[in-house]
């Protein structure tokens, strides 16, 4: 790099101290001279300010900017500081400043005025320019970018083909796995969405995809002249590709239960290019036309999954899980937690089929029949001394069925009944848990940590265990937040005498934090597996016990 | 550790001096924001690998700068952020957990501690998860 100047009015630098780039120095003018330097001067890289005369400031920087060189100005107050963000300085420091925080606020002036003779204002506003045409997340452009993109193209082949890809999402995903989880998700359905075109290019037509902000994306597709237009079962075809496409991808990157919890629909319109029409006004029209679309094909998917759901629940078509749960003391299996399963595709996922169920006011009917199996499996599938522990929905307490239900021995069963949806009524849900306990019923409060209960409230339903949100043990290992908060529930319990379970336990790295922390049991797939990774022996004093990993009869 | 940079936010500006003293002392980079949408500023400038975040502030609060920094940090680079707060409760740490923060500490504060934080926090950042 060529040697540089920075030109500075200071007076009372020491000059050897501040840290500059190598051939760099540092200048010194009187004010009064300042401004001729910084017209004259070749190779001047940044300006230093530090009088606190206005008329003195506004000309340098007016001065610098003119030849693209970036300011850097000392504030005494905060008067100094909002004239220094007024004239545009590209940066700023409080007076007096050491030597360090002055190179720095240099180096940053510097490093940004990188293109030269741009001024940074200018650069400020184009990059916000960009910002608003590029999704940030998706990095894909904006409907207004496409349009301008394709109008020549859309004119010359007098066709567009509009394909609207409906992005739906149970709610279930950001409440189990946060906001994060959802923008990765978006994040993997954007490039698949984008892999899909730079793979499948049809026939050498132009085709963009774009983000509407909705979670939605949008393509635009205009036909080859040769094929003399798309015939509407390509473009079903097409449609379907795309959609297995992204869900397949989804799979590959989430996994198939995050995959479970979202779905795609992809609708498609025509529009034809009309001079008499705005060019803008017929391609909305036809994102409408296909946005519409992509909700019909949606609405008939979900009657058939709740066509699916009625004929599970005529046929029983639920198996269950039984999730292991191990004591962190001893490495011995302590329960069970019983997770039913839609035998039907689409039902798979235990979060989706209730929320196919609550659509249909089948809530109950599901819970009924998922209960009546968990509680058959017990005899084969768990030892004599092991519990069971078992979801009950705030809304299956409002069952008049649900304190019916017929259990040889509950003692040994464990009502689970989650802290994410707000318990309105304490006092009647303690009554109820009250009837549960005389018959010998045990109850864990679920997904403690995750909902907007806070300790008292926990407390109030005197829970024999307490199951912590896998938000609060996902990567505990290098969160010093989560391990305060899981401390301070375990001392919480040990005063009330209940037990604290980890559940979403995944790395050795988290179990190992767990077990410092005094957490009694534990859940995750980490335990799932027949043995541990060789070589690793999840509990020392014991021979790894190994559970069934799938209890599909 | 010249190039460590960490971004201290805090309206009260004798709390943000003596945090700032502190870690340059020990020879980080430190930015400093008195407001919300200043930390924004400075964040999206300096890029920093730690932020101190005070929660109570006026413009925007520290939670919200919180979530702005973490959607900011997404692909891009590890940032951890300790949240520096008067209120030791449950709620508002799992508030903190919420909004993504990594760490918290409480005031008054105890720069031996709060060294010690950084410290950990920062290998972590380095380590690279």
């Amino acid at each position: 790099m060529a040697a540089g100047i920075i030109l500075t009015d200071a007076v009372d630098h020491a000059r050897g101290e501040l840290a500059l780039p190598a051939g760099w120095s540092l200048e010194r003018r009187d004010s009064a001279d300042l401004i001729a330097a910084i017209d004259g001067l070749p190779n001047v890289r940044a300006v230093l300010v530090t009088s606190d005369d206005p008329t003195a400031q506004r000309a340098a920087v007016e001065h610098a900017h003119r030849r693209g060189v970036p300011v850097v100005m000392a504030c005494a107050d905060s008067a100094d500081r909002r004239r220094a963000v007024e004239l545009g300085a590209d940066e700023w420091y409080r007076a007096p400043a050491g030597p360090d925080e002055i190179s720095w606020r240099l180096q940053a002036a510097t490093g940004r005025m990188a293109p030269a003779g741009a001024s940074l204002a200018n650069r400020v506003r184009r990059d916000s320019y960009e910002d608003m045409l590029f999704d940030a997340l998706t990095g894909l452009p904006t409907i207004p970018v496409m349009i301008e993109r394709t109008r020549a193209d859309f004119k010359a082949h007098s066709e567009l083909i509009v394909l609207y890809l409906h992005f739906v999402r149970y709610s279930k995903i950001e409440e189990i796995y946060g906001w994060e989880k959802l923008d990765d998700v978006l994040e993997t359905t954007a490039t698949a969405v984008r892999e899909y075109l730079d793979s499948h290019r049809l026939r050498a037509t132009r085709m963009m995809v774009s983000y509407a902000n909705d979670d939605d994306f949008i393509f635009f597709h205009v036909p080859s002249p040769e094929s003399g237009g798309e015939p509407e079962r390509a473009l079903t075809d097409l449609t379907g590709r795309v959609r297995d496409f992204v869900i397949g991808k989804l799979e590959e990157v989430h996994g198939e239960e995050v995959a479970a919890l979202v779905d795609v629909y992809v609708g498609s319109a025509h529009a034809y290019y009309d001079p008499k029409i705005r060019l803008e006004r017929l391609i909305y029209r036809a994102i409408r036309e296909a946005a519409n679309d992509a909700r019909s094909v949606e609405e008939r998917e979900r009657r058939s999954k709740v066509a699916d759901l009625r004929q599970t629940l005529r046929d029983g078509a639920v198996y269950v899980d039984y999730h292991p749960i191990v004591r962190t003391d001893t490495g011995e299996v302590f329960g069970y937690e019983a997770l039913a399963r839609g035998e039907m595709r689409g039902l798979r996922s235990p979060e989706v089929m209730f929320e196919v169920a609550a659509e249909a006011d089948l809530v109950w009917e599901l819970s009924r029949l998922c209960r009546t199996r968990a509680i058959e499996g017990m005899a084969t599938r768990l030892k004599p001394d092991e519990l069971l522990f078992m979801n009950v929905d705030p809304h299956d307490f409002a069952d008049p069925l649900l304190e019916g239900i017929p259990v040889p021995d509950p003692q040994r069963v464990v009502i689970e009944i989650t802290e994410r949806t707000a318990i309105r009524d304490y006092p009647a849900m303690r009554a109820r848990l009250t009837r549960f306990r005389e018959r010998g019923f045990r109850v864990a409060v679920d997904d403690a940590g995750a909902g907007y209960a806070g300790l008292g409230s926990i407390a109030n339903l005197e829970p024999d265990f307490i199951k912590l949100d896998i938000s609060l043990i996902s990567l505990i290992d290098t969160n010093f937040l989560k391990q305060n908060l899981v401390e301070t529930l375990v001392k919480f319990a040990n005063e009330h005498g209940a037990m604290v379970i980890a559940e979403g336990v995944e790395r050795h790295e988290e179990l190992e934090v767990l077990k410092r922390l005094g957490v009694h049991l534990v859940q995750g797939f980490l335990l799932h597996a027949g043995a541990p990774p060789e070589g690793i022996r999840l509990f020392p004093n014991e021979d790894v016990a190994a559970p069934d990993r799938r209890a599909r009869p | 550790m010249q190039d460590t940079r960490i971004l201290v936010v805090d309206d009260h500006r004798d709390n943000v001096a003596i945090i700032r003293d502190f870690l340059a002392a020990r020879g980080y980079q430190v930015a400093v924001a008195h407001s919300g949408e200043e930390a924004l500023r400075q964040y999206d400038e300096t890029e920093p690998s730690l932020v101190l975040l005070d929660v109570m502030m006026p413009d925007l609060n520290g939670w919200e700068v919180c979530e702005a920094i973490k959607q900011r940090a997404r692909g891009s680079h590890d940032v951890r952020v300790i949240m520096v707060t008067a209120l030791g409760e449950w709620d508002d740490k799992r508030e903190a957990l919420r909004t993504g923060a990594d760490d918290y500490v409480t005031k008054p504060l105890d720069l031996v501690d709060l060294g010690e934080r950084v410290e950990r926090n920062l290998a972590i950042v380095r380590e690279g998860r």
